[in-house]
């Protein structure tokens, strides 16, 4: 019998060795750890969350059958929408190339210049864009500039270090030629750096296009123009079939929005 | 030299070759363009007076929000440690419900019907803003942090889900069928020849959907969804700009601190 | 005439690239210059239209002394030196037509480079030099469509554009099969009796070298070991640059010159 027990222990089949092993369950306890903290230790009224289901659908069927009533404000806001989104989009690529350029190692014209660069690209990505329409709420009052201008300056790190790196990734072969010419350094950019990002600069313009949809659909909720106003304003007054129509709307934008996105990468590039 | 006189009396031109060849396209586009923007900066209704007074309104938020103040740092803890918790419930509950509807939206491993409703899910998941389903959670179970995780589970679900299908409909096949030809049964095969082959990807997945769900869980507050965003909300709402622009710090800080982790845990494992 | 005299070049504090290199090319005359990996030929080269700067020495290229130009100045001495290079290095997404007008951006403004209003005379030129090449027919053909040697071509005649005064080649062959290598070493030995142009030729490969140059320039560990005709140019000589290095590209093949070392190492 403890023979047996023996040639069975020799024989267990262990997938991973003792350090391994002792990483992993230090890795899940932890985990577990906090977990149980999280649980145990936030603002939750537990009742409601056995209640929440119930209030989920209840709120789902006061939401049914959607209104077709306002649907033409509804149209207006989407197009709204649609031109923050644009808008937006178009006067971003105008700041975020010289952020990008400034910003890329072989490009920057100094070692200030890149750091700064690298500053805004980094404070314009951690920054929400909802938290920046809130600031720009509170300086231009609500209104759909309040929404470019929230747009703009999130694209703006976006585009700006997705550009930068398409830089900093050129061949710098073309460069060397075309500075061997006796090309200022304007020129060298435009025949030698220009043409070789030009086919990442289209696609992460659309990418941000997309995306940009997507974000103003939400600038409204601050104030900052868009659908997200009336949605706000449904909300408020407890219009919910008004509401259910206006979240089909925006699945159908965002929808729209993705289709022309792939229709333009295959196109354009 | 050879000079080729014959062509030499007749100036050669040379012009580029436009980006694109037919002209009534070309410039077709450009007009649009134009057009499009004339249309759009002339239809959205700006409120010119009242942003004419946007640049003494930033001088005194500005002035009024340096030097950042942290003396209320009790509340900016609290607010962060609930954003935290909401993060971390929120991709646990997530990244494991991402798992079954990742297998209804498997076209390989899914029967069409239920294929459809798992790409609905995702599809839908992902149209909304997080904000958005913030706001519809809050009027349903309340204000407070409840209402932050379910919006960002469904939010991993939406992003974590949809990868992860991807990841499943490239499977190499060879392992399904011969757990099939052993004689296993589906959920078998699932576990034994599915899973193993996801699993590495959605380790990684996880960290970063814990990243995004910690700055995500910083703007769902905004709206009432718990976390520091409320904080943030209420300090703005009350003109508290020191403390605002402290909170804003904090948060920008946290994100790169996140990022760095979430980068560095992901390398390690991959 | 282009004259080189005790040109240093250091990387840091590192062993020199270069160690007081003295060369003087009259006009009209093709020289080679050999040398195993790392001698030294490209910075050699390259300092010259100072894309490397040269740590100390003198280069003067009629007259104009070309080490402390700077901005304007080294544009406008850069402009006379054509160079082309062992990877080609087109603007791969442009035009044939526009990489060989890159060539004339040291003369025409921004506003004619960026619209592509280049003067009549340079569009004319263009035409001419790529006719001579065989390559007009390609112009509105997009750079990295073309093949090795036309690509090859397309640089050459960039650099003519420039109407140098002197033409620099760093391993202009090195990327090009041996037939199609041959072809460019015979159109840059024309091209240089054609324009009376003297051309520099880094080349590792020695038998082209000896049939297509008529002077030989040896370096080795940054110094010059060598300077004659093709003649002198014996298993010596080779042993003395190559020696204990490596054996040289080609050397032993296709080369009409019986005297030529088999495998030196």
């Amino acid at each position: 019998m403890v023979d047996h027990a023996q040639k069975l222990a020799d024989h267990v089949w262990q997938r991973y060795n003792a350090k391994e092993r002792l990483i992993r369950y230090a890795v899940l306890l932890v985990t577990l750890m906090v977990v149980v903290w999280a649980v145990r230790d936030i603002d939750i009224f537990w009742p409601w969350v056995w209640d929440a289901p119930n209030q989920i659908s209840g709120l789902g069927a006061r939401m049914w059958p959607p209104s077709a009533a306002g649907l033409g404000n509804i149209v207006n806001a989407l197009i709204e929408t649609v031109h923050i989104a644009t808008l937006a989009t178009f006067l971003t690529i105008f700041l975020a190339l010289p952020v990008a350029y400034i910003a890329a190692q072989n490009t920057t014209p100094n070692r200030a210049c890149l750091w700064l660069g690298r500053f805004i690209l980094v404070s314009s990505r951690s920054v929400n864009t909802i938290i920046w329409a809130l600031l720009f709420v509170a300086i231009f009052g609500p209104g759909v500039l309040a929404g470019i201008l929230a747009i703009v300056f999130r694209s703006i790190g976006f585009i700006g270090k997705l550009m930068g790196e398409a830089i900093e990734e050129i061949d710098r072969r073309p460069v060397e030629a075309m500075e061997a010419t006796g090309a200022s350094k304007a020129k060298v950019i435009a025949y030698a750096i220009v043409p070789q990002v030009m086919p990442a600069f289209f696609a992460i313009v659309i990418l941000r296009w997309d995306i940009n949809i997507r974000e103003s659909t939400v600038l409204g909720l601050v104030g900052a123009g868009g659908i997200g106003v009336i949605l706000q304003g449904s909300i408020d007054t407890f219009a919910w079939p008004t509401v259910a129509t206006i979240l089909l709307a925006i699945i159908l934008l965002v929808l729209i929005g993705e289709a022309v996105t792939s229709l333009l990468r295959r196109k354009v590039l | 030299m050879t000079r080729p006189d014959a062509q030499a009396s007749a100036p050669r031109t040379w012009k580029k070759p436009p980006f694109i060849a037919n002209p009534l396209i070309r410039y077709g586009i450009l007009i649009l363009a134009a057009a499009y923007l004339i249309w759009a900066f002339g239809s959205l209704p700006f409120n010119w007076a009242r942003i004419s007074e946007g640049l003494p309104r930033a001088a005194r938020i500005f002035s009024g929000g340096f030097p950042p103040n942290l003396e209320r740092y009790e509340l900016l803890i609290t607010g962060f440690k609930e954003s935290f918790q909401i993060a971390i419930l929120a991709t646990l509950l997530g990244v494991f419900l991402s798992i079954p509807f990742a297998v209804m939206a498997a076209r390989n491993i899914a029967p069409m019907p239920i294929y459809l409703i798992g790409r609905a899910v995702i599809i839908i998941s992902r149209s909304f803003h997080p904000v958005i389903v913030a706001i519809l959670f809050v009027a349903a179970v309340g204000f407070g942090p409840l209402a932050g995780i379910l919006t960002l589970t469904l939010y991993s679900i939406g992003f974590v889900g949809k990868l992860l299908a991807e990841e499943i409909e490239e499977i190499d096949w060879g392992q399904v069928e011969a757990m099939r030809a052993a004689g296993a049964g589906y959920l078998a095969t699932l576990f034994y020849a599915v899973f193993p082959q996801i699993l590495p990807r959605q380790v990684g997945l996880s960290m970063y959907q814990l990243d995004s769900n910690l700055r995500a869980s910083a703007v769902v507050g905004i709206v009432g969804a718990g976390g520091i965003g409320g904080t943030l909300m209420n300090a703005f709402g009350r003109y508290d700009y020191d403390f605002a622009f402290a909170i804003l710090l904090v948060i920008i800080a946290v994100i790169l601190l996140s990022e760095g982790v979430s980068g560095w845990v992901r390398k390690k494992i991959w | 005439m282009l004259e080189i005299k005790n040109l240093v070049k250091r990387y840091g504090r590192n062993k020199a690239v270069l160690e007081g290199l003295d060369l003087k090319v009259e006009d009209n005359s093709v020289v080679s210059i050999v040398g195993a990996s790392g001698a030294g030929k490209s910075t050699m080269l390259r300092c010259i239209n100072r894309l490397v700067e040269p740590t100390s020495g003198s280069i003067t290229l009629n007259g104009t002394e070309l080490v402390h130009l700077k901005g304007a100045d080294l544009r406008r001495a850069r402009r006379k030196i054509g160079m082309v290079f062992q990877g080609f290095n087109l603007l791969d997404r442009l035009t044939v037509m526009e990489n060989v007008l890159a060539g004339r951006l040291g003369y025409v403004n921004l506003y004619q480079a960026i619209t592509r209003r280049y003067p009549q005379a340079d569009i004319e030129r263009a035409f001419v030099l790529m006719e001579r090449v065989g390559i007009a027919q390609y112009a509105n053909k997009r750079a990295d469509e073309l093949s090795g040697g036309e690509r090859q071509r397309v640089g050459v005649v960039r650099a003519l554009m420039q109407e140098p005064e002197v033409l620099l080649a760093d391993e202009p062959t090195a990327s090009l099969d041996p037939r199609t290598s041959e072809q460019i070493m015979m159109l840059l030995q024309s091209l240089a009796s054609e324009l009376s142009l003297p051309v520099l030729i880094n080349i590792h490969n020695v038998s082209q070298a000896k049939t297509y140059t008529e002077r030989i320039v040896g370096l080795r560990h940054g110094k010059m070991i060598f300077d004659g005709v093709p003649a002198d140019f014996n298993k010596d000589a080779l042993d003395a640059i190559y020696g204990g290095i490596e054996a040289p590209d080609d050397a032993t093949s296709n080369a009409p010159v019986e005297e030529r070392a088999h495998d030196p190492a």
